[in-house]
Protein backbone atom coordinates (compact mmCIF):
# COMPACT_ATOMS: atom_id res chain seq x y z
CA UNK A 1 0.00 0.00 0.00
CA UNK A 2 1.23 3.03 -0.70
CA UNK A 3 1.45 6.31 1.68
CA UNK A 4 2.84 8.31 -1.22
CA UNK A 5 0.69 11.51 0.04
CA UNK A 6 1.74 11.73 3.55
CA UNK A 7 5.27 10.90 2.73
CA UNK A 8 7.33 14.51 3.51
CA UNK A 9 7.46 17.32 1.58
CA UNK A 10 11.08 17.04 0.53
CA UNK A 11 12.10 19.93 -0.43
CA UNK A 12 10.34 22.07 2.69
CA UNK A 13 12.68 20.88 5.07
CA UNK A 14 16.36 20.45 4.30
CA UNK A 15 17.93 17.41 6.93
CA UNK A 16 19.57 20.15 9.14
CA UNK A 17 18.72 18.49 12.22
CA UNK A 18 18.70 14.83 12.02
CA UNK A 19 15.49 13.55 13.20
CA UNK A 20 14.70 12.37 16.88
CA UNK A 21 15.78 8.89 16.72
CA UNK A 22 14.17 5.75 19.03
CA UNK A 23 14.50 2.64 20.11
CA UNK A 24 10.92 0.72 20.31
CA UNK A 25 10.95 -1.28 23.53
CA UNK A 26 7.33 -2.55 22.95
CA UNK A 27 7.26 -6.31 21.34
CA UNK A 28 6.33 -3.77 18.29
CA UNK A 29 4.96 -0.37 16.66
CA UNK A 30 2.20 -0.47 14.65
CA UNK A 31 2.39 1.87 11.53
CA UNK A 32 -0.73 3.33 10.43
CA UNK A 33 -1.55 4.97 6.73
CA UNK A 34 -2.91 8.04 8.66
CA UNK A 35 -3.09 9.56 12.02
CA UNK A 36 -6.31 8.16 13.06
CA UNK A 37 -7.27 4.37 14.45
CA UNK A 38 -8.99 3.53 11.76
CA UNK A 39 -6.42 4.10 9.27
CA UNK A 40 -4.86 0.56 7.90
CA UNK A 41 -1.35 -0.75 9.73
CA UNK A 42 0.58 -1.33 6.52
CA UNK A 43 3.76 -2.16 8.35
CA UNK A 44 5.23 -3.10 11.98
CA UNK A 45 8.41 -1.70 13.43
CA UNK A 46 10.00 -4.61 15.74
CA UNK A 47 11.59 -3.99 19.33
CA UNK A 48 15.04 -3.28 19.33
CA UNK A 49 14.41 -1.82 15.53
CA UNK A 50 15.32 2.21 15.49
CA UNK A 51 12.64 4.67 14.50
CA UNK A 52 12.78 7.98 13.18
CA UNK A 53 9.85 10.32 15.00
CA UNK A 54 9.14 13.47 11.85
CA UNK A 55 5.81 15.06 13.15
CA UNK A 56 3.25 15.35 15.46
CA UNK A 57 -0.41 15.19 15.24
CA UNK A 58 -3.08 15.26 17.73
CA UNK A 59 -2.41 11.79 19.44
CA UNK A 60 -0.08 10.73 16.51
CA UNK A 61 3.46 10.85 15.13
CA UNK A 62 4.43 10.29 12.14
CA UNK A 63 7.48 7.72 11.90
CA UNK A 64 10.42 5.77 9.72
CA UNK A 65 11.67 3.11 9.92
CA UNK A 66 15.03 2.57 9.64
CA UNK A 67 14.44 0.94 5.80
CA UNK A 68 12.21 3.93 4.42
CA UNK A 69 8.54 3.18 5.89
CA UNK A 70 7.27 5.98 6.66
CA UNK A 71 3.86 6.56 8.50
CA UNK A 72 1.78 7.33 11.54
CA UNK A 73 2.00 5.93 15.04
CA UNK A 74 -0.08 6.21 18.52
CA UNK A 75 1.44 8.73 20.25
CA UNK A 76 0.91 6.03 23.28
CA UNK A 77 3.12 3.25 21.63
CA UNK A 78 5.85 6.04 20.67
CA UNK A 79 5.64 6.63 24.67
CA UNK A 80 7.13 3.55 24.99
CA UNK A 81 10.34 3.70 23.06
CA UNK A 82 14.08 4.93 24.23
CA UNK A 83 16.20 7.63 23.91
CA UNK A 84 19.71 7.10 22.10
CA UNK A 85 20.86 7.90 25.90
CA UNK A 86 18.46 4.92 27.06
CA UNK A 87 16.14 7.15 28.94
CA UNK A 88 12.72 7.02 28.03
CA UNK A 89 11.17 9.17 25.39
CA UNK A 90 9.54 12.34 26.62
CA UNK A 91 7.46 13.68 23.76
CA UNK A 92 5.21 16.21 24.27
CA UNK A 93 1.70 14.58 24.64
CA UNK A 94 2.77 11.87 25.83
CA UNK A 95 5.44 12.55 28.60
CA UNK A 96 3.70 11.89 32.05
CA UNK A 97 3.33 14.27 34.80
CA UNK A 98 2.42 17.94 34.71
CA UNK A 99 1.90 18.17 31.32
CA UNK A 100 -0.31 21.23 32.12
CA UNK A 101 2.80 23.13 33.01
CA UNK A 102 4.01 26.04 30.58
CA UNK A 103 1.05 24.94 28.48
CA UNK A 104 -1.42 27.66 26.47
CA UNK A 105 -4.80 26.95 26.39
CA UNK A 106 -7.17 28.24 24.05
CA UNK A 107 -10.88 27.55 23.53
CA UNK A 108 -13.98 29.30 23.75
CA UNK A 109 -17.22 29.40 25.86
CA UNK A 110 -21.00 30.14 25.50
CA UNK A 111 -23.46 30.15 28.11
CA UNK A 112 -26.65 31.98 29.86
CA UNK A 113 -27.40 35.34 32.66
CA UNK A 114 -29.36 33.88 35.02
CA UNK A 115 -30.30 36.66 37.38
CA UNK A 116 -30.46 40.33 37.49
CA UNK A 117 -30.75 42.68 34.74
CA UNK A 118 -29.25 40.74 32.31
CA UNK A 119 -31.14 37.36 33.22
CA UNK A 120 -31.73 35.18 29.85
CA UNK A 121 -28.79 36.96 28.35
CA UNK A 122 -26.49 34.90 25.96
CA UNK A 123 -23.30 34.92 25.94
CA UNK A 124 -19.88 33.30 24.62
CA UNK A 125 -16.49 34.40 24.62
CA UNK A 126 -13.28 33.12 23.67
CA UNK A 127 -10.55 32.60 26.28
CA UNK A 128 -6.51 32.13 26.08
CA UNK A 129 -4.85 30.97 29.15
CA UNK A 130 -1.28 30.15 30.33
CA UNK A 131 0.00 27.63 32.90
CA UNK A 132 2.46 28.74 35.25
CA UNK A 133 2.16 25.08 37.14
CA UNK A 134 -0.25 22.57 36.59
CA UNK A 135 -2.43 24.03 39.41
CA UNK A 136 -2.36 27.86 38.58
CA UNK A 137 -2.58 29.77 35.64
CA UNK A 138 -4.43 32.82 34.33
CA UNK A 139 -6.59 33.69 31.40
CA UNK A 140 -8.12 36.47 29.52
CA UNK A 141 -11.46 36.48 27.98
CA UNK A 142 -13.02 38.46 25.50
CA UNK A 143 -16.61 38.20 25.31
CA UNK A 144 -20.28 38.93 23.89
CA UNK A 145 -23.10 39.63 25.76
CA UNK A 146 -26.67 39.60 24.33
CA UNK A 147 -30.34 39.50 24.60
CA UNK A 148 -33.79 40.41 23.25
CA UNK A 149 -32.88 44.00 24.01
CA UNK A 150 -28.97 44.28 24.89
CA UNK A 151 -26.02 43.96 23.01
CA UNK A 152 -22.61 44.10 24.78
CA UNK A 153 -18.49 43.26 24.76
CA UNK A 154 -16.63 42.09 27.93
CA UNK A 155 -13.04 41.87 28.59
CA UNK A 156 -11.58 40.22 31.87
CA UNK A 157 -8.60 38.55 33.37
CA UNK A 158 -8.71 35.72 35.60
CA UNK A 159 -6.44 33.69 37.79
CA UNK A 160 -6.93 29.57 37.61
CA UNK A 161 -6.54 28.11 40.22
CA UNK A 162 -6.77 24.10 39.37
CA UNK A 163 -5.61 22.02 42.39
CA UNK A 164 -5.86 18.32 40.86
CA UNK A 165 -5.30 18.62 37.33
CA UNK A 166 -4.33 15.13 37.39
CA UNK A 167 -7.89 13.93 37.81
CA UNK A 168 -10.26 13.31 34.85
CA UNK A 169 -12.72 15.44 35.72
CA UNK A 170 -11.41 18.26 37.85
CA UNK A 171 -12.33 21.16 40.00
CA UNK A 172 -11.35 24.83 38.83
CA UNK A 173 -11.47 28.31 41.13
CA UNK A 174 -11.41 31.41 39.34
CA UNK A 175 -10.92 35.09 40.05
CA UNK A 176 -10.91 38.25 38.19
CA UNK A 177 -11.71 41.32 36.86
CA UNK A 178 -13.40 42.78 34.10
CA UNK A 179 -15.41 45.72 31.91
CA UNK A 180 -18.45 45.47 30.17
CA UNK A 181 -20.13 47.83 27.72
CA UNK A 182 -23.30 46.86 27.06
CA UNK A 183 -25.67 48.92 24.08
CA UNK A 184 -29.34 48.74 23.95
CA UNK A 185 -30.97 47.60 20.56
CA UNK A 186 -32.77 48.99 19.29
CA UNK A 187 -31.63 51.98 21.47
CA UNK A 188 -34.95 52.59 23.13
CA UNK A 189 -34.50 51.80 26.63
CA UNK A 190 -31.64 53.03 28.69
CA UNK A 191 -30.33 50.53 31.37
CA UNK A 192 -28.96 50.55 34.79
CA UNK A 193 -26.24 48.92 33.67
CA UNK A 194 -24.07 50.33 30.92
CA UNK A 195 -20.30 50.93 30.96
CA UNK A 196 -18.94 48.76 34.33
CA UNK A 197 -16.04 47.21 35.82
CA UNK A 198 -16.70 44.11 37.26
CA UNK A 199 -15.38 41.45 39.77
CA UNK A 200 -15.87 38.08 38.94
CA UNK A 201 -15.33 34.72 41.14
CA UNK A 202 -16.24 31.02 39.72
CA UNK A 203 -16.52 27.57 39.97
CA UNK A 204 -15.27 24.95 37.16
CA UNK A 205 -15.51 21.42 36.13
CA UNK A 206 -13.01 20.46 34.00
CA UNK A 207 -13.50 17.02 31.88
CA UNK A 208 -10.42 15.96 30.09
CA UNK A 209 -11.63 14.19 27.36
CA UNK A 210 -7.96 13.03 25.97
CA UNK A 211 -4.61 14.89 26.77
CA UNK A 212 -5.54 17.96 24.71
CA UNK A 213 -8.78 18.61 25.17
CA UNK A 214 -11.12 19.70 27.54
CA UNK A 215 -14.63 20.52 28.40
CA UNK A 216 -15.40 22.75 31.09
CA UNK A 217 -17.95 23.70 32.96
CA UNK A 218 -18.80 27.07 34.95
CA UNK A 219 -20.83 28.76 37.62
CA UNK A 220 -19.91 32.54 38.27
CA UNK A 221 -20.96 35.42 39.89
CA UNK A 222 -20.33 39.12 38.94
CA UNK A 223 -20.12 41.72 40.81
CA UNK A 224 -20.45 44.84 38.75
CA UNK A 225 -20.22 48.34 39.51
CA UNK A 226 -21.58 51.29 37.67
CA UNK A 227 -21.48 55.09 38.01
CA UNK A 228 -24.13 55.07 41.08
CA UNK A 229 -25.31 51.30 41.26
CA UNK A 230 -23.73 47.89 42.30
CA UNK A 231 -25.66 45.16 40.16
CA UNK A 232 -25.18 41.46 41.25
CA UNK A 233 -25.02 39.17 37.89
CA UNK A 234 -24.86 35.16 37.77
CA UNK A 235 -24.02 32.84 34.93
CA UNK A 236 -23.34 29.39 33.83
CA UNK A 237 -21.21 28.21 30.88
CA UNK A 238 -19.68 25.20 29.31
CA UNK A 239 -16.55 25.62 27.27
CA UNK A 240 -14.16 23.81 24.54
CA UNK A 241 -10.58 23.84 25.39
CA UNK A 242 -7.18 22.66 23.60
CA UNK A 243 -3.68 22.68 24.89
CA UNK A 244 -0.66 23.11 23.08
CA UNK B 1 -16.16 46.18 15.02
CA UNK B 2 -13.27 46.85 17.23
CA UNK B 3 -14.38 44.63 20.02
CA UNK B 4 -14.63 41.60 16.73
CA UNK B 5 -11.47 43.01 15.04
CA UNK B 6 -9.60 42.23 18.84
CA UNK B 7 -11.56 38.61 19.20
CA UNK B 8 -10.21 37.84 15.66
CA UNK B 9 -6.68 39.15 16.27
CA UNK B 10 -6.48 37.34 19.87
CA UNK B 11 -7.87 33.94 18.68
CA UNK B 12 -5.48 34.67 15.80
CA UNK B 13 -2.43 35.30 17.37
CA UNK B 14 -2.25 33.41 20.60
CA UNK B 15 -1.48 30.15 18.92
CA UNK B 16 0.65 31.45 16.05
CA UNK B 17 2.63 32.71 18.35
CA UNK B 18 2.94 30.61 20.66
CA UNK B 19 2.74 27.05 18.27
CA UNK B 20 5.50 25.40 18.72
CA UNK B 21 7.84 25.31 16.09
CA UNK B 22 11.72 24.09 15.40
CA UNK B 23 13.97 25.82 16.45
CA UNK B 24 17.74 25.76 14.89
CA UNK B 25 19.71 23.68 17.14
CA UNK B 26 23.47 23.19 17.17
CA UNK B 27 25.15 19.55 18.06
CA UNK B 28 26.15 21.55 21.84
CA UNK B 29 22.81 21.97 22.57
CA UNK B 30 22.41 18.12 22.00
CA UNK B 31 24.51 17.11 24.36
CA UNK B 32 24.00 19.61 27.09
CA UNK B 33 19.91 19.05 27.18
CA UNK B 34 18.75 16.34 25.33
CA UNK B 35 14.89 16.02 26.67
CA UNK B 36 14.85 19.74 25.19
CA UNK B 37 16.26 19.82 21.64
CA UNK B 38 14.06 16.88 21.50
CA UNK B 39 11.19 18.21 22.31
CA UNK B 40 11.73 20.87 19.73
CA UNK B 41 12.21 18.39 16.65
CA UNK B 42 9.26 17.41 16.29
CA UNK B 43 6.81 19.87 14.88
CA UNK B 44 3.79 19.68 15.18
CA UNK B 45 0.71 20.02 13.04
CA UNK B 46 -2.22 21.46 14.96
CA UNK B 47 -3.49 24.30 13.31
CA UNK B 48 -4.97 25.25 9.99
CA UNK B 49 -5.56 28.53 8.43
CA UNK B 50 -8.00 29.08 5.71
CA UNK B 51 -10.26 30.76 3.25
CA UNK B 52 -13.82 29.86 2.07
CA UNK B 53 -16.50 31.01 -0.32
CA UNK B 54 -19.87 30.37 -0.98
CA UNK B 55 -23.76 31.40 -0.69
CA UNK B 56 -24.88 32.12 2.19
CA UNK B 57 -29.30 32.62 2.00
CA UNK B 58 -30.36 35.78 4.48
CA UNK B 59 -33.92 34.40 5.65
CA UNK B 60 -36.75 36.74 4.27
CA UNK B 61 -33.79 38.37 2.85
CA UNK B 62 -31.60 36.89 -0.64
CA UNK B 63 -29.31 34.93 -1.07
CA UNK B 64 -26.04 36.30 -1.24
CA UNK B 65 -21.96 35.75 -2.75
CA UNK B 66 -20.19 35.09 0.99
CA UNK B 67 -16.27 35.13 1.84
CA UNK B 68 -14.78 34.64 4.67
CA UNK B 69 -11.68 33.00 6.91
CA UNK B 70 -11.03 30.83 9.40
CA UNK B 71 -8.61 29.05 11.84
CA UNK B 72 -9.00 25.63 12.82
CA UNK B 73 -7.10 24.05 15.88
CA UNK B 74 -6.91 20.25 16.00
CA UNK B 75 -7.51 19.36 19.35
CA UNK B 76 -7.56 15.34 19.01
CA UNK B 77 -7.90 12.56 16.65
CA UNK B 78 -11.44 13.21 16.46
CA UNK B 79 -12.24 16.96 17.50
CA UNK B 80 -11.41 20.24 15.86
CA UNK B 81 -12.27 23.84 17.25
CA UNK B 82 -12.92 26.26 14.59
CA UNK B 83 -13.14 30.24 14.55
CA UNK B 84 -15.19 31.53 11.64
CA UNK B 85 -15.94 34.98 9.86
CA UNK B 86 -17.57 34.92 7.04
CA UNK B 87 -19.01 38.34 5.88
CA UNK B 88 -21.89 38.84 2.53
CA UNK B 89 -21.52 42.50 1.56
CA UNK B 90 -24.50 44.77 0.36
CA UNK B 91 -27.29 42.01 0.18
CA UNK B 92 -30.01 43.64 -2.80
CA UNK B 93 -32.97 44.26 -1.96
CA UNK B 94 -36.08 41.64 -0.71
CA UNK B 95 -38.88 40.79 -2.37
CA UNK B 96 -41.13 42.59 0.09
CA UNK B 97 -38.44 45.76 -0.61
CA UNK B 98 -38.98 46.06 -4.05
CA UNK B 99 -42.31 46.85 -3.14
CA UNK B 100 -42.35 48.43 -0.36
CA UNK B 101 -38.76 50.18 -0.19
CA UNK B 102 -35.46 49.67 1.71
CA UNK B 103 -35.67 48.55 4.79
CA UNK B 104 -32.41 49.31 5.91
CA UNK B 105 -29.39 50.93 4.08
CA UNK B 106 -25.60 51.50 4.24
CA UNK B 107 -23.60 48.82 6.07
CA UNK B 108 -26.65 47.31 7.68
CA UNK B 109 -27.11 45.35 4.56
CA UNK B 110 -23.75 44.03 4.91
CA UNK B 111 -24.26 40.12 6.68
CA UNK B 112 -21.17 39.90 8.53
CA UNK B 113 -21.15 36.54 11.05
CA UNK B 114 -18.71 35.13 12.94
CA UNK B 115 -18.71 32.04 15.30
CA UNK B 116 -16.73 29.49 17.46
CA UNK B 117 -17.38 26.04 16.75
CA UNK B 118 -16.39 22.48 18.12
CA UNK B 119 -15.86 20.06 15.42
CA UNK B 120 -15.86 16.04 15.33
CA UNK B 121 -14.82 14.06 12.64
CA UNK B 122 -17.78 11.37 12.09
CA UNK B 123 -16.09 9.31 9.30
CA UNK B 124 -12.90 9.63 8.54
CA UNK B 125 -11.35 7.56 5.72
CA UNK B 126 -8.86 8.19 2.79
CA UNK B 127 -9.94 9.33 -0.96
CA UNK B 128 -8.45 7.63 -3.57
CA UNK B 129 -7.36 10.35 -6.75
CA UNK B 130 -4.80 7.72 -8.53
CA UNK B 131 -3.66 4.30 -8.16
CA UNK B 132 -1.12 5.58 -6.12
CA UNK B 133 -2.38 8.04 -4.06
CA UNK B 134 -4.42 8.08 -0.87
CA UNK B 135 -5.40 11.75 0.88
CA UNK B 136 -6.63 11.74 4.24
CA UNK B 137 -10.38 12.43 4.65
CA UNK B 138 -13.28 13.28 7.01
CA UNK B 139 -16.64 13.76 6.88
CA UNK B 140 -17.28 15.84 9.93
CA UNK B 141 -20.23 17.91 11.86
CA UNK B 142 -19.87 21.31 13.64
CA UNK B 143 -21.74 23.41 16.05
CA UNK B 144 -20.89 26.28 18.63
CA UNK B 145 -22.12 30.09 19.10
CA UNK B 146 -21.17 33.57 17.65
CA UNK B 147 -22.43 36.81 16.44
CA UNK B 148 -24.50 37.87 13.46
CA UNK B 149 -25.02 41.14 12.40
CA UNK B 150 -27.10 42.09 9.77
CA UNK B 151 -29.94 44.65 9.24
CA UNK B 152 -28.99 46.78 12.26
CA UNK B 153 -29.25 44.22 14.28
CA UNK B 154 -26.23 42.15 16.17
CA UNK B 155 -27.68 38.50 17.42
CA UNK B 156 -26.66 35.41 18.98
CA UNK B 157 -26.61 32.91 16.96
CA UNK B 158 -26.34 29.09 17.17
CA UNK B 159 -24.52 27.48 14.33
CA UNK B 160 -24.66 23.67 13.06
CA UNK B 161 -22.90 22.38 10.35
CA UNK B 162 -22.28 19.11 7.97
CA UNK B 163 -18.64 19.28 6.08
CA UNK B 164 -16.73 17.09 4.56
CA UNK B 165 -12.54 17.46 3.98
CA UNK B 166 -9.93 16.22 1.70
CA UNK B 167 -6.73 16.63 2.10
CA UNK B 168 -4.97 17.17 -1.82
CA UNK B 169 -1.72 16.52 -0.27
CA UNK B 170 0.09 17.15 3.49
CA UNK B 171 -0.45 21.05 3.75
CA UNK B 172 -3.47 22.07 1.63
CA UNK B 173 -6.94 20.92 2.94
CA UNK B 174 -9.77 21.01 1.00
CA UNK B 175 -13.52 21.60 3.01
CA UNK B 176 -17.15 21.67 1.48
CA UNK B 177 -19.31 23.09 4.26
CA UNK B 178 -23.19 23.19 5.04
CA UNK B 179 -23.84 25.34 7.75
CA UNK B 180 -27.15 26.56 9.17
CA UNK B 181 -27.11 30.09 11.48
CA UNK B 182 -30.12 29.87 13.52
CA UNK B 183 -30.92 33.52 15.45
CA UNK B 184 -33.90 35.50 16.49
CA UNK B 185 -34.57 38.66 14.40
CA UNK B 186 -36.91 41.41 14.66
CA UNK B 187 -36.67 42.91 11.02
CA UNK B 188 -40.05 41.84 10.22
CA UNK B 189 -41.78 40.20 13.11
CA UNK B 190 -40.74 40.19 16.82
CA UNK B 191 -38.33 37.80 17.73
CA UNK B 192 -38.75 35.78 14.60
CA UNK B 193 -36.02 32.52 14.97
CA UNK B 194 -34.51 32.61 11.13
CA UNK B 195 -32.81 29.57 9.45
CA UNK B 196 -29.49 31.46 7.63
CA UNK B 197 -28.17 28.58 5.26
CA UNK B 198 -24.24 28.92 4.00
CA UNK B 199 -23.24 26.26 1.45
CA UNK B 200 -19.35 27.01 0.63
CA UNK B 201 -16.30 25.72 -0.12
CA UNK B 202 -12.77 26.19 1.06
CA UNK B 203 -9.20 25.88 1.50
CA UNK B 204 -7.03 25.69 4.32
CA UNK B 205 -3.41 25.52 4.71
CA UNK B 206 -1.95 23.43 7.83
CA UNK B 207 0.89 24.48 9.60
Amino acid sequence: MSVSAFAEDAPAEKPVVAPMRLEVIDPYIEVHTGPGRGYPIFYVIEQGESVDVLKRRAGWYEVRSHNGKTGWAASAQISRTLQATGEPADLPSVSFGDYLKNRWRIGFTSGEMFSGELDGADLFSATASYRFYSWLGTEIEIGKIFNSGVEGDFYNANILVEPFSRWRLSPELLLGRGVMSLDSQPELTPLDIDDSDFTNYGLGLNYYLGRNFVIRGEYRRYSASTDDDKVKLESWKIGFNTFF
Amino acid sequence: MLSRAILLLATVVAPLAFAQTPSATDENATIAEPEKVYRSKVRAEFVELGVTFGVVNIENFTSEFLAGANLTFRATEDFFLQVNYVQASDASLSSAEKRQGRAFDGDDRDFTHYDLLVGYNLFQGEFFTGGATANLSALYVVAGVGDTEFGGESRFTYTVGLGYQVAFNRRYIVRFDMRDYLYESSLLTDDNTTNNIQLSAGISYLF
